[in-house]
């Protein structure tokens, strides 16, 4: 079979998410990086050099016939403007989560997105570990799924400045659980209920934010979702799943550096997690860009608008329901 | 539980089982025999001047009424819990229930669970810093009869009511609002007796602290019974417990030996050590580690969590 040429992809965005894509589609065999559009970053210059692409401007880069998908790692508020002009230009897109700060926004630009060939990095779907939660449970091992607990602790909180065009705990950080919730639980939810507090940095408080939570999701069939949030774990990045079925329960555990345990008189240690989502999630992000390449070859993407719009409506009615002190319904 | 803390106390040598205060059925005759004691009845015990205490593991609605003629008898009681499933009897008699002269032992058993009891000193020996969360899974292997949810008086006080107790214990600080969404998923009948049988919860505390339960009247791979205490430096976790540490391997992956199939067995040590306990507390050497107050919280927060079901809100403990 004669090998097709790489694919040109223009990468917004190299910051630290953007550098994890940008290096995993220069490696990518049937993908090639070739803009790097980021105005005001010496990473671009870096990144671009790293994987033999050029920096561009976004209309350079949008008008290039031969760029035939856009990869979208700027910032949050900067996601839909750049959604909209690559659509426009008929462009396939990979987009980062979330797809906008503001549900409403996002909402009145779907009928536009409607059309893009779009999937969304959501890219705990393609974890293998909780990809192979997902088959266990499609496959009926543990009965039918009766409740979920899922654990997302991240290592430490961001700096400040992140934290403040975040759109907040449960648009930056939530919002992947709610997505995994929807996934998994294969059912909409249908009203949220969330706790929150700022426990771990005050000054998290002072911006407006919280950075500790625990939220409930109930779906039409009573079926319940337990998520569990913190900015701090002292433990390293705590990810886990767990569900519930009438037969059995199935959960995901956390990835260790390395497999050691040691033992003395002062019993076992073990080794710590693996340190935050570079490393915990290194295959999920290859497997994501994988993905990518079927959908620019004709596969219709897994995570597309709805995922996105829907994720974001629960970390809207969970930021509603913290607030409220109240549930909400969706 | 009656057969549990009777074959304990047979077995304890401070302590002799002078008699069993039963209706004379088969199995209380059977009991009996098995804990070499006499049937008897209740007024005979309380008029024995040989009698220093009695353990009273009848049927909820009956908690209360016995303790309250033990302690007017002058003796000990140990109470298994709830002591009672209506919050406003209960605070009725406060003055004699918390009467420092006499106050009973409630059987909170996971306070002498040395899995718990290890947690607990972790946390106060600043293993993970400061305590921020807890996450509470406690499922039971299978619903109980449905003849007995009637007389239980719902999940939430005869079976979280541990869970709202551990979190008080664990947390060093008293709950300040609750919210809890339940289901029936698990069996039809229960339902139609106006119970639920699964349910998430959480707990604010006035410091912005949070408590997760996760609840199950049935789990199909054993006694699921875990806590996580999430701290700014740490987390300290307890584990099931399994019947044996046998692991075996094959192609088909890893299978290890299961969980315990029930309170019985994975809170064994716990019943021995909480009677050890009420010795203790009757030789004068301790004093009961969970008595009026514990009940009375852990009962209100039951309450407040079945209100907070019906009413689809958050219910602060002060409106209890």
């Amino acid at each position: 079979m004669a090998r097709a040429v790489p694919v040109p992809l223009a990468l917004f965005g190299a910051g630290r998410i953007g550098a994890i894509h940008g290096r995993n589609v220069a490696a990518h065999p049937r993908l090639r990086l070739a803009h790097v559009v980021d105005p005001m970053s010496n990473a671009a210059v870096a990144l671009a050099a790293a994987c033999g692409a050029r920096l561009s401007s976004a209309e350079e880069a949008l008008a290039d016939p031969a760029v035939a998908g856009v990869i979208i790692a700027s910032p949050t508020d900067r996601h839909l403007d750049q959604l909209l002009a690559a659509a426009a230009a008929g462009k396939t897109i990979f987009c980062e989560k979330p797809i906008d700060l503001d549900l409403t926004r996002a909402r009145g630009a779907s009928g536009t997105l409607a059309g893009a060939r779009l999937m969304f990095g959501f890219n705990r779907r393609f974890d293998p570990n909780f990809q192979t939660l997902a088959g266990r449970l499609a496959s009926g091992s543990v009965g039918r799924l009766e409740t979920l607990n899922i654990t997302s602790h991240d290592p430490g909180p961001p700096p400040l400045d992140y934290v403040r065009i975040s759109g907040g705990l449960f648009r930056d950080m939530t919002i992947h659980d709610f997505d995994t919730a929807r996934w998994l639980l294969g059912e909409e939810p249908v009203e949220v209920f969330a706790a929150a507090s700022c426990l771990v940095d005050s000054a998290i408080g002072t911006a407006g934010d919280v950075d500790t939570a625990k939220i409930l999701l109930r779906t039409a069939s009573g079926k319940l979702c337990l998520i569990s949030n913190s900015r701090r774990s002292g433990h390293g990045y705590d990810q886990r799943i767990e569900a519930f079925g009438s037969a059995g329960m199935a959960r995901a555990g956390n990835v260790s550096e390395s497999t050691v345990v040691t033992w003395s008189e002062a019993g076992l240690v073990a080794d710590r997690f693996q340190n935050f989502f570079l490393d915990r999630y290194a295959e999920a992000y290859r497997l994501e860009m994988d993905h990518f390449a079927e959908v620019l070859a004709g596969a219709t993407p897994r995570v597309g608008l709805a995922d996105a719009l829907a994720a974001l409506a629960l970390a809207e009615a969970a930021e509603a329901s913290a607030r409220a002190g109240r549930p909400v319904r969706l | 539980m009656g057969a549990i803390h009777g074959a304990n106390a047979k077995a304890h040598p401070g302590l002799k089982l002078a008699g069993l205060v039963e209706p004379r059925t088969e199995p209380a005759r059977a009991l009996s025999v098995a804990l070499d004691c006499p049937i008897v009845e209740l007024g005979a015990m309380l008029a024995d001047p040989r009698i220093e205490g009695l353990i009273v593991a009848s049927s909820t609605d009956s908690h209360l009424d016995i303790v309250l003629a033990v302690l007017r008898a002058g003796k000990a009681v140990f109470c298994e819990k709830p002591l009672d499933l209506d919050l406003n009897r209960l605070r009725a008699h406060e003055a004699e229930l918390a009467s420092p002269a006499a106050p009973p032992q409630v059987a909170f058993n996971r306070r002498f669970d040395p899995h718990f009891r290890a947690l607990k000193a972790r946390i106060e020996s600043g293993a993970i810093g400061e305590l921020e969360t807890l996450q509470l899974i406690s499922h039971d292997p299978a619903p109980p009869p449905p003849a007995f949810i009637p007389t239980s008086g719902g999940l939430f006080k005869d079976f979280t009511i541990h869970d709202f107790d551990v979190a008080r214990w664990l947390m060093a600080e008293e709950p300040t609002e609750v919210f809890a969404w339940a289901a029936c998923l698990v069996d039809p009948a229960i339902g139609a007796a106006g119970d639920v049988d699964t349910a998430r919860l959480i707990l604010r505390f006035a410091s912005g602290r949070l408590c997760a339960i996760s609840n199950s009247r049935r789990s199909a791979y054993g006694y699921d019974q875990r806590v996580e205490a999430h701290g700014s430096r740490g987390v300290a976790l307890v584990e099931n417990p399994r019947v044996s540490t046998v692991e075996s391997w094959s192609t088909a992956g890893a299978l290890a030996a299961p969980l315990f199939d029930g309170f019985a067995a994975r809170y064994a040590r716990s019943y021995a050590a909480e009677l050890d306990h009420f010795v203790r507390v009757l030789d004068g050497s301790a004093a009961p580690t969970t008595g009026y107050e514990a009940s009375e919280r852990a009962l209100a927060l039951a309450e407040a969590a079945a209100l907070s079901l019906r009413t689809g809100a958050p219910v602060r403990l002060a409106d209890v």
